[in-house]
């Protein structure tokens, strides 16, 4: 009983430490408390995100500011459509005596300490980049001079603004399905907020700005455990797993449930996706949501509150349905949590 | 009195002292003339006896024919009870008679001897004789033409006007029962508890149900108690309703702010039981009784009348 409790302390702490986490960030960062939020949870989750979102919105300086705020290595890179694998691992260039030089480039630079990697643009890369990335999310290791290289603490953040379609590449299933969220950064709602945002010369500059923000509040080498400590301390009922999977079963079926979408032939709508492995993932996002909110178990409004990041970009749809995606999926995951009941 | 002829016998003034318990009797009778073949004719007599003194109720005459023209019919004997000392009866006779007389002649209808009794002691009480004039119906030879004593038709009943009773009467009827489906409506009463608008009205009904008759539901009667009052936030709500929810609900249901402690405890009971694997902890946060109790409570809400 003693380990038990020294667990369950040292969850209170860095539950406290979670919540600071999210204030420093959202100094720097107005309106977007929703959009904190879910970050939290991704880091405490180890899960990679995906951010979505008009050009200007704040997306990079919020990634900043949580790479700042969690501490531990950083490094960032730009996609864009002659960028190459290679260009990620290696470092080509003349050194100074004049012969050309090989060195680690930015993914190997920071070795095992490499707790962030942000991966601004990444519609702008090519598909040969999506397969690396897509291995080291799923892996957390990569190949270079001739030996694996292993990165137990990454966290992958990356961008992409959904305005352009030129010269972009869309991200295959398999890559998007290794990402525990996508979350659309919207304008912040409050006037209060666009108010400073726009007149407030504290937020011009951005670089100024982070250096409000603490640096390492949270520790990157140990989040792992306590991502584990949570999965294991936060307990999911007999009920609340009979919910989840009708969630799912709903979500795959949506014509079984009735719900009724406008203009949608609900029976065909639905063609694949929300894998066993994205349901996972919505559960242990749940997990840290309810450990969050200073609970030891998980309830429907954990689901409910992270389902459409985490489980939307997992459902894929008719094709003829695609350009009014956005709409319709998020009907169709409103409607599955007003048709099944819990508890 | 509706006698004419009021007959006065004081028999206590008689020197015989066996008679000294009788006060006297008073024979309150009819019109004596006048009467024809078929006629009632009734004769109350007012009778006082010192207190010990009671009538034996086995001298009453019996209601018989007493002679051929003669029927005793009704005999009543009421007592009124005793005051200063004395005792009062009220004797009712109902005789009617059939004599067919010729011309007017005088009949007489016979005195009675009741018997008073007290302590052993037997009294005689005399009821005395009464005389009337009867007339015949008819003349004896006819001197019209025609059977002028043929049966004639009954009169016809003058009918009371009833239209405007049974009028009122049915627009009556009429208001009642729709206020009475008004109220059943409203109180969510027989099929008007199972319409849309009254969740909580049908989760009333399920919650004792489900919990049953026994003093220690069993878990799963328990979890269906529960789950009968979420369905009944969600068909009200029109969506799932979750503990997170319950601000959102109140600001859109303000009438159940006044029993929001109450439900606050039941979304923690809930929580408790289905998701944290307290059913025990869930039962002494909100026990079976009170669960009832809030069922109904909200069912009073939701119909206005809490």
């Amino acid at each position: 009983m003693h380990l038990a409790r020294e667990t369950d302390l040292a969850l209170s702490d860095w539950r406290a430490q979670a919540l600071r986490f999210e204030r420093e960030i959202g100094k720097v960062v107005l309106g977007q408390e929703r959009v904190i939020r879910l970050l939290t949870i991704a880091t405490f989750a180890r899960g990679h995100v995906l951010l979505e979102g008009d050009v200007g919105v704040g997306k990079t300086t919020l990634l900043r500011a949580m790479a700042r705020a969690i501490g531990g290595a950083f490094e960032r890179i730009e996609g864009t459509i002659d960028l190459m694998p290679a260009d990620l691992i290696y470092h080509a260039h003349l050194g100074e005596d004049g012969r050309p030089r090989i060195d680690p480039g930015p993914l190997l630079r920071q070795g095992e300490e490499l707790a962030i990697f942000f991966f601004n643009e990444i519609n702008r890369a090519r598909p040969q980049v999506h397969s690396l990335l897509l291995r080291l999310m799923a892996e957390r290791s990569v190949s270079a001079f001739n030996r694996e290289y292993r990165f137990p603490h990454v966290q992958v953040f990356a961008d992409r603004n959904r305005v352009e379609r030129e010269e972009t590449f869309e991200l295959p299933a398999a890559a998007r399905d290794r990402f525990l969220m996508e979350v659309q950064v919207a304008m912040p709602a409050q006037d209060e907020a666009r108010r400073s945002l726009v007149f407030d010369p504290r937020f011009h500059d951005v670089d100024a700005l982070l250096m409000e923000v603490e640096p390492g509040v949270l520790d990157p080498q140990a989040l792992g455990t306590v991502a584990r400590a949570i999965q294991i301390g936060v307990r999911t009922s007999p009920t609340l797993e009979a919910y989840t999977l009708a969630l799912w079963a709903g979500v795959r079926e949506p014509a079984s449930l009735g719900i009724d979408i406008d203009g949608v032939d609900t029976a065909r709508l639905v063609q694949g996706g929300a894998s066993p492995r994205g349901v996972s993932y919505l559960v242990r996002a749940a997990r840290v949501r309810a450990w969050l909110d200073g609970r030891d178990m998980v309830v429907p409004e954990d689901l409910r509150a992270v389902f459409p990041e985490v489980m939307a970009h997992r459902i894929f749809i008719d094709p003829i349905y695609e350009l009014r995606r956005e709409r319709i999926v998020s009907a169709l995951i409103a409607g599955v949590f007003e048709k099944v009941q819990a508890p | 009195m509706r006698g004419l002829a009021r007959l006065v016998l004081l028999l206590a003034l008689l020197t015989s002292p066996a008679h000294a318990q009788l006060r006297g009797i008073d024979l309150y009778a009819p019109r004596p003339f006048g009467y024809v073949i078929g006629d009632v004719v009734t004769l109350t007599a007012e009778i006082a006896l010192d207190a010990p003194f009671v009538l034996d109720p086995a001298s009453l005459p019996a209601p018989r024919a007493l002679d051929y023209w003669l029927d005793l019919r009704g005999v009543t004997l009421t007592d009124e009870g005793v005051a200063d000392g004395v005792r009062r009866y009220t004797l009712d006779l109902v005789y009617q008679t059939f004599y067919a007389p010729l011309e007017p002649r005088r009949m007489s209808l016979p005195g009675l001897t009741l018997t008073a009794v007290a302590e052993g002691r037997r009294v005689p009480v005399e009821v005395p004789p009464w005389s009337f004039l009867m007339s015949p119906l008819r003349e004896i030879v006819a001197t019209g033409a025609g059977p002028a004593m043929a049966l004639r038709p009954d009169i016809a009943p003058a009918p009371i006007p009833t239209g405007t009773t049974l009028r009122r009467l049915l627009a009556a009827l009429a208001v009642a029962l729709l206020a009475f489906l008004v109220l059943a409506w409203q109180m969510g009463w027989g099929p008007f508890g199972r319409r849309a608008a009254r969740p909580f009205a049908r989760a009333a009904r399920a919650v004792p149900t489900s919990l049953g008759t026994t003093a220690d539901p069993s878990p799963a009667a328990y979890g269906g108690a529960l789950r009968a009052l979420h369905r009944a936030f969600d068909a009200t709500a029109g969506k799932g309703v979750f503990a997170e929810d319950l601000p959102d609900f109140f600001r859109a249901y303000p009438a159940f702010h006044a029993a929001e402690a109450e439900v606050r405890r039941l979304f923690n009971a809930s929580r408790r039981a289905f998701f944290g694997g307290d059913m025990d902890g869930a039962r002494r946060e909100l026990p079976p009784e009170a669960l009832v109790a809030l069922s109904r409570r909200l069912r009073a809400v939701e119909r206005g009348s809490a």
